[in-house]
C-alpha cells in the first residue's frame, strides 16, 4: 500500500520524502480536526455526569 | 552591455531548464525501470515469476512462485494496515489526552478573561447574574479546590459540547442545581476527568474536611468537604438531590456535589464529592482570597 503510494509519487526520492511528508501532516490536521472530533462522543471514554440513561444521550 | 549581459545570462539559465525538460521525457522510463529494480522483494519476486512464465523455461515452477508472491503482498498489506491502525489509535490518544487540554484550555482562557472583565465593568448592586459573552453562557464564577485544580471557570450547562470548553458545568437537567446564593439547595457541579482541560482529573485527592471554595462576583463562598462516594452508577441522579441523603444528610442546607468519571480514562463509572457551606465572605477590594485559599 505504501510501496504502491511512494512508487506513484513525482520527482526523486527527496521531492517524494517532502511529498509523503506533506500528505502524512495533511492527514494528521484532517484527523485532528474533524474526525477525531466526530468520533470522541462516539467512544464511551468521557461522559462524565450523571443521567438517567440511554434516553438523554 | 549590462542588458545584453543580463539577457545572456538569462538565456543561459533558461537553457539549462529547456535541456532539462526536452531530456525529461527520454530519461523517465529508464529511470523508472532502474526504480522498478529497487522495488521490495516480493513484488521482484512477482515479476520474476512473470517473466519465467513467459520465458516457459521452468513450467512446474511458475504458479506456486506466483501464489506465493500473492501471499507475500496479502501478508505484507495485512501488516501496514495493522501498522496504520496502531499508529491512528495512538494519535487518538493524543489527541484526546493532550490536544483537547490544548482547545479547552484556551477556550476556557477567553471566557475567563470575558467573565472578569464583564465583572469589572458592571455596578455593584450584590445581586448575582450569570454572564453571557459569546461562548460564556451562564457564567457564574469560579471553582478553587486547593487539593484539586484552583481556577475553573463555571457555567451552565452539562452537555458536551459545554464541558467539552475546559469548565465545570452546573446541572440544568436532570435535577436543576442551585445557586450558591440561594438560601436552600444542591449545587451542583461536572467537569471532565481527563482531556478537554481536565478540571476534575485529580478528584481523588480531595479528603473529607478539604475546603471547597466558589467565587462569585462579590463573594466567597467556603465549603468543607464532608462525603465522598469513590464509585457510584452513571444513572444514580439522586447524588444530585436537593438534601443529597445518600451523603448522609437529612435536613436542607447549603450543598455542593461534584461529579465526574471514574475510574480515570474511563466513563464506567461516576465520582462524587460533597461538601456544605461553612460561610461567606464578602469580595473585597483587591480580591483577597479566603484563608482556605492562601
Amino acid at each position: 500500500m505504501y510501496g504502491w503510494i511512494w512508487r506513484h509519487l513525482p520527482g526523486n526520492a527527496l521531492v517524494r520524502a517532502l511529498i509523503s511528508l506533506i500528505l502524512v501532516l495533511g492527514i494528521v490536521f484532517l484527523l485532528f480536526q474533524y474526525i477525531f472530533p466526530w468520533a470522541e462522543p462516539l467512544l464511551p471514554f468521557n461522559d462524565v455526569t450523571v443521567d438517567e440513561g440511554a434516553a438523554q444521550r | 552591455m549590462a542588458e545584453a549581459g543580463a539577457e545572456a545570462g538569462a538565456k543561459d539559465v533558461a537553457a539549462p531548464a529547456e535541456e532539462t525538460a526536452a531530456d525529461a521525457p527520454e530519461r523517465d522510463p529508464a529511470k523508472t525501470a532502474e526504480e522498478n529494480a529497487e522495488e521490495t522483494a516480493e513484488e521482484t519476486a512477482e515479476e520474476a515469476a512473470a517473466d519465467t512464465a513467459g520465458d516457459g523455461d521452468a513450467p512446474p515452477a511458475p504458479p506456486a512462485r506466483r501464489r506465493r508472491g500473492l501471499v507475500a503482498g496479502a501478508v505484507s498489506l495485512f501488516g501496514e494496515v495493522l501498522i496504520t491502525v496502531g499508529v491512528l489509535m495512538a494519535l487518538f490518544v493524543v489527541y484526546s489526552l493532550y490536544w483537547t487540554n490544548v482547545q479547552a484550555n484556551r477556550q476556557a482562557g477567553r471566557m475567563t478573561d470575558d467573565l472578569r472583565d464583564s465583572w469589572e465593568s458592571t455596578p455593584d448592586d450584590g445581586k448575582p447574574r450569570p454572564v453571557n459573552i459569546g461562548d460564556l453562557k451562564g457564567g457564574i464564577g469560579f471553582l478553587h479546590v486547593p487539593a484539586m485544580e484552583e481556577n475553573i471557570l463555571v457555567r451552565k450547562g452539562t452537555a458536551t459540547d459545554d464541558l467539552n470548553k475546559g469548565v465545570a458545568g452546573y446541572y440544568t437537567e436532570p435535577v436543576k442545581s442551585a445557586m450558591p446564593w440561594d438560601r436552600r439547595g444542591n449545587f451542583s457541579l461536572a467537569a471532565h476527568r481527563d482531556g478537554h482541560g481536565a478540571k476534575f482529573h485529580d478528584i481523588h485527592d480531595i479528603d473529607e474536611g478539604d475546603p471547597i471554595v466558589f467565587e462569585s462576583k462579590d463573594r466567597w463562598y467556603v465549603y468543607k468537604t464532608y462525603a465522598i462516594l469513590s464509585e457510584t452508577s452513571k444513572y444514580n441522579t439522586d447524588v444530585l438531590d436537593k438534601i443529597p441523603e445518600e451523603s448522609g444528610k437529612t435536613e436542607p442546607g447549603r450543598y455542593i456535589t461534584l461529579t465526574t468519571c471514574t475510574p480515570m480514562y474511563t466513563s464506567r463509572h461516576r465520582y462524587i464529592v460533597w461538601g456544605e457551606l461553612e460561610r461567606v465572605d464578602r469580595v473585597d477590594e483587591q480580591r483577597t482570597p479566603p484563608p482556605e485559599l492562601s
